[in-house]
């Protein structure tokens, strides 16, 4: 077995992610965010990592809400419908807080351009989107004050050319982003580090092979030879997987196709708490940093709650879960 | 404003009540063409469009970002990347694909967005209000608005209408309009200066449909919303930048057949609604 050593355990992780790190979370928003990675990151209490993820969710609002972030570099934060990112609003809107975060506006073409230009170890890729915005604005840039200085930042966001070999146009250059760190969570992975995932691989394929580490969990671990039989849905090889940890549940509150749903009740106690610095500094106690194991987690979310999130399995989500928070009821 | 509270009117029996929030939704899904490419953003979006495949425009293909092309949702989907907009769709893609392919490809007839703010040529703020450093209110950021503003044939824009939102300059440009940001960042260009095809086609709000004039390329007020009490006065006092409204029409009152479906099949939860 090639690849059996590839198996880490989730208090592992932690290991592979160096402060400073530019960290790459796959899925996307509230959708197969690697969470009990995260969680994990967050309790070993790693510092100044510069989140590349294209686009963010919880898991970046929570990084950032536990004081582990110092850039970020994306098109989007935030919890789609379920409500907004107030820890990294906070960050951006209060003078005490300003300084502390240095945000770069993406948008989602050229996160994906890219991401896909770090996979081809090309060093920048032209783009026909971004002309006639302020994300390129020269006067509007997040990182002004890090160009140059910080081996982490492209030393300029865009470059503006003149397409030296067809009809002209004006395009824009835009730098690859080449993260240290992948961290992705999948339905299943083999041993070997062959990733299976449906319902959307989204730019995972593309950041896996553009990081330098890639660590995969997911609901199971099964031999490679059982992926062989279902190739189809096999989207990155093993070659670019460093290491594998097997966690049920790992994307919990956010969706994973065919295994379960949003967690509505985990939002709404969240969105409340990161409203207020102090009760996210609970919320952050209650849910992660007394948490010995992620089964402790599990546990406290409780299996009637983990149960009312199970995906159909010809839909692949929950057709009965409700997802308007203002008339959530309790878990029945 | 909303007609809701009123008692209906029993002896009109084609009269239901509705609101001005529903009328939005139900106006803007009729700016979209059957067998158009439409790509959807978050939110009330995906409930026009939505609304849209159950009505007039049945091989309309519904594209999300993030995950699906031709997307046939039996269940409102929570976002674009929700499995529900993965179930009977035709094709899984990524966005490296829609974005970078179909979006960037010209394949994308119409754009279909929300925003925060607008102004007079159409450009949308999805970013920051005040300073961009030291910003009063921070959003989530662009997602996909601004390629598909930049890149798509046409964009249908969907917001309330507020004085704060249709502003004389909206406070960062996320989005292309019509009159956008030159390359230095100094002024405002026209978006074919800067070799951008496309643009703002119409602004639907919850008092009207928005245009822009094809000279000018300034909006003005092609529909307002007569049936439900809103006056072109109100329009007038909700828009921060002078708007013209020599050319407006009463807009066409909801069916009830697009009343139903919008509140029984289409979100029927409520989610983006609010019922």
């Amino acid at each position: 077995m090639s690849g059996s050593n590839k198996k880490i355990l989730l208090e592992q992780v932690a290991d592979y992610v160096k402060d400073g790190d530019r960290v790459w979370t796959g899925g996307w928003t509230v959708v197969r965010k690697p969470m009990a990675m995260v969680y994990e990151v967050i309790k070993k209490r790693k510092k100044n990592l510069h989140l590349v993820g294209n686009p963010g969710g919880p898991e970046t609002d929570l990084l950032i809400g536990a004081g582990c972030v110092i850039k970020t570099e994306t098109n989007y934060i935030g919890h789609e419908v379920f409500g907004h990112p107030y820890n990294f609003r906070r960050k951006m809107e209060d003078e005490k807080h300003q300084g502390e975060l240095f945000h770069d506006d993406w948008t989602v073409a050229t996160g994906a351009l890219r991401i896909m230009a770090g996979a081809m170890n090309i060093p920048f890729i032209p783009t026909r989107s971004l002309k006639g915005s302020d994300i390129i604005n020269p006067s509007l840039d997040g990182f002004k004050a890090l160009r140059g200085s910080d081996d982490k930042v492209p030393k300029k966001k865009v470059v503006l050319m003149e397409d030296p070999f067809w009809e002209g146009d004006t395009v824009a250059l835009i730098p690859a982003l080449k993260p240290d760190v992948c961290l992705i969570h999948a339905q299943e992975v083999g041993d070997d580090g062959t990733v299976s995932i449906t319902g959307g691989a989204f730019l995972d394929y593309y950041a896996a092979v553009a990081s330098d580490i890639t660590i995969v969990s997911a609901e199971r671990i099964v031999p490679r030879e059982a992926l062989e039989l279902t190739a189809e849905s096999n989207v990155i090889p093993g070659e670019v997987v460093n290491a594998v940890l097997e966690v049920p549940n790992g994307a919990h509150p956010t969706a994973l196709h065919r295994f379960y749903d949003n967690d509505p009740w985990w939002f709404k106690e969240y969105l409340e708490a990161s409203k207020d610095e102090q009760r996210m500094e609970e919320w952050l106690e209650k849910w992660v940093y007394s948490m010995d194991h992620f089964s402790d987690y599990l546990e406290k979310i409780g299996f009637k709650r983990l149960q009312k999130l199970r995906a159909n399995s010809v839909y692949g989500y929950n057709p009965d879960i409700k997802r308007r928070l203002d008339k959530l009821g309790g878990v029945t | 404003m909303t007609v809701e509270e009123q008692a209906p009117d029993k002896t009109n029996n084609n009269k239901t009540s509705y609101s001005q929030l529903e009328m939005m939704v139900i106006a803007s899904s009729r700016l979209l063409e059957d067998e158009e490419r439409v790509l959807v953003g978050t939110g009330l979006p995906l409930v026009g469009a939505g609304l849209a495949k159950k009505t007039h425009a049945k091989d309309m293909v519904v594209i999300m970002e993030a995950v699906a092309f031709d997307s046939n949702p039996q269940s409102l989907p929570f976002c674009v990347a929700d499995a529900r907009a993965v179930y009977k769709t035709r094709w899984v893609p990524t966005a490296a694909e829609v974005m970078g392919h179909f979006l960037q490809g010209g394949k994308i007839d119409v754009g279909y967005l929300g925003g925060a703010q607008v102004d007079q040529y159409g450009n949308l703020n999805s970013t920051c209000i005040g300073d961009y450093y030291s910003p009063t209110k921070r959003f989530e950021g662009s997602g996909g608005a601004s390629d598909i503003a930049a890149l798509a044939k046409k964009t249908i824009i969907i917001m309330a209408h507020e004085k704060k939102r249709f502003v004389e300059t909206v406070d960062y440009i996320t989005s292309t309009g019509w009159k956008c940001r030159s390359f230095d960042g100094k002024s405002l260009v026209y978006r074919w200066e800067l070799g951008l095809d496309g643009g703002p086609y119409a602004v639907v709000s919850t008092m009207g449909v928005m245009k822009f004039d094809a000279n000018t390329h300034k909006m003005y007020v092609d529909y307002y919303y007569a049936d439900l009490g809103v006056t072109l006065g109100e329009i007038i006092n909700a828009t921060e930048f002078d708007i013209d409204t020599s050319r407006a029409k009463p807009m066409e009152p909801p069916t009830l057949l697009e009343l139903e479906l919008l509140r029984t099949k289409v979100d029927p939860e409520g989610i983006y609604m609010k019922y």
